[in-house]
């Protein structure tokens, strides 16, 4: 499979050696690697369809060998691809073959959990359930959880704007980070916010622009989470409909009345049928689709809310409604959509799960299209999605084996994607755009919408060096924008190339 | 009250379609005119006083585009009034978490005719967003004019979208140098139907910020922490908010974990009442010729801040919100100097925090700037930000900034 990136510079492959070289003058001999068997295993992200090898892969130890990193490469005109864990959806850390990978592996420890300010401060590389864990002791818990929590970087998080089943309720990674450090290609180290509530308070929010920007901004070397207590305990539900329509509208139906779960998750038939072998477990055979909801709080509370929750889903026409009495019940009725995936990879050769979200009130229409969608180009599909937040996640099953069938599957996605848009919703909610939604924003922005986000862009990174060929279709041009401080006036750039 | 809020530029211009604000952006470029971006100007006296050749009022902008309770999702224009989007709000038993303060009090001007866009602008977070976040966190989309006149879009109406960079949130805050916007997309949020504030007597100032760090450590759902001076002497103030179970489950537990005599109880309208004074700092009773200063530190510096404020920094009067993370003070009126304002920010930074003037003459807020300064790889990064969105630098110049 073949992804359109900007044109590889052949002088800088060329130069591979020389450039290791420098490099490890940076971070220590051992900390370049260049041997071709030992880049492999950074061609590619959680997205394994698209692949290139590396140029380098370099490792630094602290954020001034990362200043001294993206100085070298500015002065070279070396491309950087930063890379936590590497379990991006959306080809995030794809490599370029003219650049290196700046991998945060070493960078990984909790600096510091302060629990008097309910705040923890921890290196890009620290991975997400890591810092729970950190803040289990105080009672406390970094609240956003995406499922590839066990792996996935707290610094990958924050350049994704990571969510997680938790996010209907307590949001997502945005909604978490109080400070942040980051180092631009100009060598400048920015220190934003701090290790306290409003510390960020009284300048522009660019915190709020560097979460979330995929790594084309500038790279995040400490990164201060706020923490909230860990819930007392939760409840959950899982509730059976005889309809996809009618498990759509209990959705509705239960964010209507004011109740805001802790999670609110879909599972279609399909899936289903793949997660009953492995948690022993059959399903009613009436049963079209099941919402599992999480619900936290107190002890009457949340026994409030079964009962209300309960209430609505009957009378939104459950066949059947289970309540976990026990924190081992709410396991088992969590494992079913926790293997979900899993389950589905095992009933085809290759999958392709993409991101789009939707108001909550279009699920069954844009749930019904997927069905002509999948008659249209003769492959199956299955949904388990966060429904709470509207946030689709399709699952598209094809043979990697049979040419032709993953160009489908991707086209397949992208008709999900663009009736995403159609319905007043969005390309991504969580994975974001990377490579693999990237050719799909003119559906969503204007270009002067895109054009607005590129002169952005430059203000962070003239050089285009960060994370080039990603987000945007085209190439953002920053010289050109450069000049229009001159030329005012001659602002529209027709004949703009596309990768 | 403020001199700005009196002032106008020469020529004001108040546009009542999106459209019209790309047409006076554009007749500003070719004018070479700046311009003051405002809602209707309630809060100019918040953030520097700018210096521009005409005003641009968005308070035009007044209408709701849609509302869909059951999405928990607003649009609107910038010139929705406070009042106006509050009522519409509750009405579906809904409201804005983060709990906007108007200060109109401060300022001296109309609270009826505060607008959201000012709101957003500004950044106004009450008490709430120690438990709820910010007005930040409760944008999902904008809409507005670049200093380029052209009409843009970010964000969306979705409360999940990772969709190209933040820019909505960068909006959040900017006073108006960024962009003017036309429609802002607003994430809502169902309110609790019941609320219960517990007041408790004060002793020892640290002794009782680390007492409320446990509180909020604890799975109780405090949606505000505050320690101020009452008719009663200093006192605590816990509120919890959720249902009739959750919270006579949570006040026992509260009460439990304090281990001291509840000193009141406030319930629902009387507790609404009581955050609405904290949210407009009426605890401060500001006399007119006083400055009135926000300052965000660590919780572990706020005893060790107030002291040295009050010995050196003119310290008037204070309370602690956000469970000490944030304070509200004023400085006795001989403060209103240059000297005295830029070693009242000294303080503020050798305590790990900074200070904010609220409140405080033009003169002093055009020479010291309301704002806490910004170490130099952030100012030059946020006049290159404001340049991608504003090349000419049209929109509010100076208002966040110092010459």
């Amino acid at each position: 499979m073949t992804m359109q990136m900007p044109p590889a510079d052949p002088a800088i492959i060329a130069r591979r050696e020389q450039l290791a070289a420098g490099l490890r003058a940076i971070v220590g001999q051992e900390w370049v690697v260049s041997e071709e068997s030992e880049r492999a295993p950074y061609q590619c992200d959680g997205i394994t369809a698209y692949m290139a090898m590396p140029l380098l892969v370099v490792l630094p130890a602290s954020a001034d060998e990362i200043r001294r990193v993206l100085l070298f490469c500015k002065e070279n005109g070396v491309k950087i691809v930063p890379r936590g864990s590497g379990t991006s959806l959306s080809g995030g850390a794809l490599p370029v073959l003219d650049g290196i990978i700046l991998g945060t592996a070493r960078l990984c420890n909790i600096v510091e959990v302060d629990p008097l300010e309910r705040i923890a401060r921890v290196q890009p590389g620290a991975r997400n359930i890591t810092v729970s864990e950190a803040a289990s002791p105080h009672g406390l818990c970094y609240m956003p959880d995406p499922s590839s929590q066990i792996i996935s970087t707290i610094g990958g998080n924050v350049a994704e704007n990571a969510g997680g089943v938790h996010c209907l309720k307590y949001g997502v990674t945005a909604n978490h980070i109080l400070g942040l450090e980051a180092v631009l290609m100009n060598g400048d180290i920015l220190r934003l916010g701090g290790d306290y509530l409003g510390a960020a308070e009284g300048g522009l929010d660019l915190i709020g622009v560097l979460t979330g920007s995929e790594g084309l901004l500038a790279v995040i070397t400490e990164i201060t989470v706020r923490l909230v207590p860990k819930p007392e305990m939760a409840r959950v539900l899982s509730m059976s409909f005889s309809s996809v329509d009618a498990a759509c509208h209990c959705v509705g139906a239960i964010i209507g009345s004011g109740i805001i779960p802790a999670g609110l998750e879909f599972m279609d038939r399909k899936v289903l049928d793949a997660v009953a072998p492995l948690i022993q477990e059959t399903f009613d055979s009436n049963t079209a689709a099941l919402l599992i909801c999480e619900l936290d709080g107190s002890k009457a509370e949340v026994d409030a809310l079964v009962q209300a929750v309960t209430a609505i889903a009957n009378k939104e026409g459950a066949i059947e409604v289970r309540a976990s009495n026990s924190d081992a019940e709410r396991e088992r009725i969590w494992r079913s959509r926790k293997l979900a995936f899993a389950a589905i990879g095992k009933l085809c050769r290759d999958y392709y799960c993409t991101d789009g979200t939707i108001p909550r009130n279009r699920l069954p229409d844009v749930l019904a299209k997927m069905a002509e969608f999948s008659k249209k180009y003769g492959l199956n599909y299955a949904n388990c999605f966060h429904a709470g937040d509207g946030n689709l996640h399709p699952i598209i099953m094809y043979d990697s084996r049979i040419p032709g069938d993953l160009e489908k599957a991707e086209e397949f996605g992208a008709d999900v994607l663009r009736t995403c848009v159609d319905v007043g919703g969005v390309l991504s909610g969580e994975h974001g755009i990377g490579v693999e939604k990237r050719d799909l924003m003119p559906h969503q922005f204007s270009a002067i919408d895109l054009e607005q986000q590129q002169t952005l862009r430059c203000a962070f990174d003239p050089t285009e060096l960060l994370n080039p060929g990603k987000m945007f279709p085209t190439p953002c041009r920053c010289a050109e924008f450069g000049r229009m401080h001159v030329h005012n006036g001659q602002l529209r750039f027709p004949d703009v190339p596309r990768f | 009250m403020s001199e700005t809020a009196q002032k106008t530029a020469a020529t004001a211009m108040r546009p009542t379609k999106p459209e019209d604000v790309a047409s006076v952006v554009k007749d500003a470029i070719l004018n070479g005119h700046k311009l003051d971006i405002r809602g209707n100007g309630t809060r100019t006296g918040y953030g520097n006083p700018v210096k521009a050749d005409a005003t641009l009022e968005l308070g035009g902008l007044d209408q709701i585009e849609f509302y869909e309770p059951e999405e928990l999702v607003i649009r609107l224009g910038p010139g929705v009034t406070m009042q106006t989007l509050r009522a519409t709000i509750a009405a579906r038993g809904q409201y804005l978490p983060f709990e906007p303060p108007f200060w109109t009090g401060l300022y001296g001007t109309d609270p009826a005719r505060a607008t959201i866009g000012g709101t957003m602008a500004s950044a106004l977070s009450g008490p709430r967003r120690l438990f709820t976040g910010a007005a930040r966190d409760y944008i999902l989309g904008i809409q507005g004019v670049n200093g380029q006149g052209e009409h843009f879009v970010a964000g969306g109406r979705t409360v999940k979208n990772v969709t190209g960079y933040d820019v909505s949130k960068l909006m959040i805050g900017s006073f108006g140098t960024i962009a003017a916007l036309t429609s802002l997309t607003l994430k809502l949020w169902p309110a609790p139907p019941r609320e219960q504030t517990l007041l408790f007597d004060a002793t020892d100032l640290d002794a009782d910020l680390v007492r409320t760090a446990e509180i909020l450590r604890a799975p109780i759902a405090v949606s505000g922490a505050v320690r101020l001076e009452t008719p009663q002497g200093w006192q605590l103030a816990f509120r919890i908010e959720g249902m009739q179970e959750g919270v006579a489950e949570h006040v026992a537990e509260l009460t439990r974990r304090i281990d001291r005599p509840v000193a009141a109880t406030l319930d629902d309208k009387d507790s609404a009442a009581f955050w609405t004074t904290i949210r407009e700092l009426e605890p401060l009773s500001a006399a007119p010729d006083e400055l009135i200063w926000r300052i965000n530190l660590p919780v572990s510096q706020a005893r060790g801040f107030i002291d040295v404020a009050r010995q050196r920094g003119g310290l008037s009067r204070c309370f602690t919100d956000w469970g000490g993370a944030e304070i509200f003070c004023t400085t006795k009126p001989d403060t209103a100097t240059d000297d005295a304002v830029s070693r009242f920010r000294a303080l503020a930074k050798a305590c790990g925090g900074h200070a904010t003037l609220i409140r405080a003459p033009d003169a002093l807020r055009r020479s010291q700037g309301a704002f806490p300064p910004a170490s130099d790889a952030v100012a030059a990064l946020s006049t290159r930000v404001r340049a991608a969105f504003d090349p000419m630098g049209l929109f509010s110049p100076g208002r966040m900034t110092v010459a």
